[in-house]
């Protein structure tokens, strides 16, 4: 008991030690835990791979800084994947730091022998939010003349023929808010019918877990790291989320034990307050 | 080889993680570099959309129809001069226009799909709960019935079927939070330290 109570009096800087250790251990020496790959994101993963080689499919960087580590690797995996299968990947950004994870992904896969212009392309960043994707969704050009390049969009071999969202095969999302999957589900979804799946931080996976259940999203990837982790065991290349997932889980271990610890203190702690309290004759 | 960028990176992650410790200078000073790069990226876009969406069709189109937004848009700012605020709320009071016509899709996609979706087949657990569930949440926020012993009950259930939900949702932020520290010691590990592939 006493020990207890001595936890709840620790200066909080040694749990963010412990914190520290439990997270950088796994990442030094994995422990190899094994991963379940979700409905959700399998779903995901079938709609990446019904793409034939040369279909487009549009992938939106709709995230900040903030969230970056959560969603960018689930867009890293779906690119590659989609990428594998001979698929053509449009680039685009409502949210302003998207565009430099947008730059980023392309930047490697040209390294990686893609052609820019004909395997994939960055249209760049529009302001304007939901505003700004309801107008991209009617026509592309209105929005973008010109890619982040300068060139206009009709000088690259995968743009031809496509003029509105309705002309993708499939959409993938991904985002850490405004814009995110309730916008591109009222904007694009509900009027011109084109597959889309989303990715999103691990907060708000709960919040779109409705629409993957009306049919509304194809795939979810709602779980922020841990379903990147799941999809690059599900499509056989894993990755850096992959390799995160052993200090994750020792990680929330270390958090609930935290949790279940101050709250029993919490209830001693009530529970001798009430009987110190003088009673009633 | 660690390059010049990975070390401004490293010693910024140090910078801020140094809060956790207590608060300091070295923190207060990144914090305001990150507000400042922030900043001027935010500004290097606007620049380049004007750019793109008004300079660009003016210049070599001749399109003046760009001039009325861009009008509307610099209206906005009135509203830091006290004589001209009023101004501000006409492009204001379009936005909101705007806003309000882009909000009316939702009665289809968050609306009638959604009550669409809760009319399934009571033939899994799963369903079940999402019936029910649906039910006894919304049953929390009828206001406008005079409170009644079935009604108070449905509520009640109504709220542990919310309390569950946002627990699942504090989860889930736990996870993302955690996730953001896992993705820093990567970079410090592999990227700076060469400790990890």
């Amino acid at each position: 008991m006493r020990a207890l109570k001595k936890f709840a009096e620790v200066d909080r800087r040694y749990l963010y030690l412990l914190l520290l250790i439990v997270v950088i251990v796994p990442l030094v020496k994995p422990l190899g835990i094994p991963i379940d790959v979700s409905s959700s994101t399998m779903k995901f993963v079938n709609a990446v791979d019904s793409l034939q080689p040369g279909d487009r499919m549009l992938l939106v960087f709709d995230y900040s800084i903030g969230g970056g580590p959560d969603v960018d690797p689930q867009a890293q995996v779906v690119m590659a994947h989609a990428l594998s299968k001979g698929a053509k990947v449009v680039c685009v950004a409502f949210v302003d730091t998207g565009l430099q994870y947008a730059t980023k992904a392309i930047e490697f896969w040209e390294k990686r022998g893609k052609v820019y212009g004909e395997d994939m392309i960055n249209l760049g960043y529009a302001a304007g939010a939901e505003t700004a994707v309801s107008a991209f969704a009617q026509d592309i050009r209105a929005v973008f003349p010109t890619d982040v390049r300068g060139k206009r969009l009709d000088e690259y071999p995968i743009m031809q023929g496509i003029k509105n969202a309705g002309d993708f095969k499939l959409i993938a999302e991904f985002a850490t808010g405004i814009p995110g999957p309730a916008e591109w589900i009222r904007q694009v979804q509900t009027r011109y019918k084109v597959p889309l799946a989303c990715g999103v931080v691990a907060v708000m996976g709960p919040q779109n877990e409705p629409y993957l259940q009306s049919g509304q999203l194809v795939g979810l990837l709602g779980g922020g790291l841990k379903s990147a982790a799941e999809y690059e065991i599900a499509v056989k290349m894993p990755g850096a989320a992959t390799a995160a997932m052993d200090a994750q889980s020792l990680g929330h271990v270390a958090i609930v034990l935290f949790v279940i610890l101050g709250n029993i203190v919490f209830i001693i702690e009530k529970s001798e307050e009430k009987s110190k309290k003088p009673t009633r004759k | 080889m660690t390059t010049a960028i990975t070390w401004a990176g490293a010693i910024c992650t140090i910078a801020i993680y140094s809060f956790l410790w207590k608060e300091n200078r070295l923190f207060r000073a990144f914090q305001n570099l990150y507000v400042g790069l922030a900043a001027g990226y935010g500004i290097i876009l606007a620049v380049r959309i004007v750019q793109r969406q008004v300079w660009n069709p003016l210049t070599t189109k001749g399109d003046y129809s760009v001039l009325i937004p861009t009008i509307l848009g610099i209206l906005l700012y009135a509203r830091f001069s006290k004589k001209w605020a009023w101004v501000a709320r006409l492009p204001m009071a379009f936005l909101m226009g705007i806003g309000a016509a882009l909000s009316m899709k939702a009665i289809e996609s968050d609306f009638v799909r959604q009550i669409q979706a809760t009319l399934i087949p009571w033939n899994s657990f799963n369903n079940i709960i999402v019936v029910f569930g649906t039910i006894l949440s919304l049953s929390y926020f009828f206001f406008t019935l005079k409170p009644r012993p079935a009604l108070d009950n449905m509520a009640r259930v109504g709220r542990w079927v919310l309390m569950v939900s946002f627990g699942a949702a504090f989860g889930n932020a736990v996870q993302g939070r955690l996730s953001l520290l896992i993705a820093q010691m990567q970079f410090m590990l592999r990227d700076w330290l060469h400790l990890i592939k």
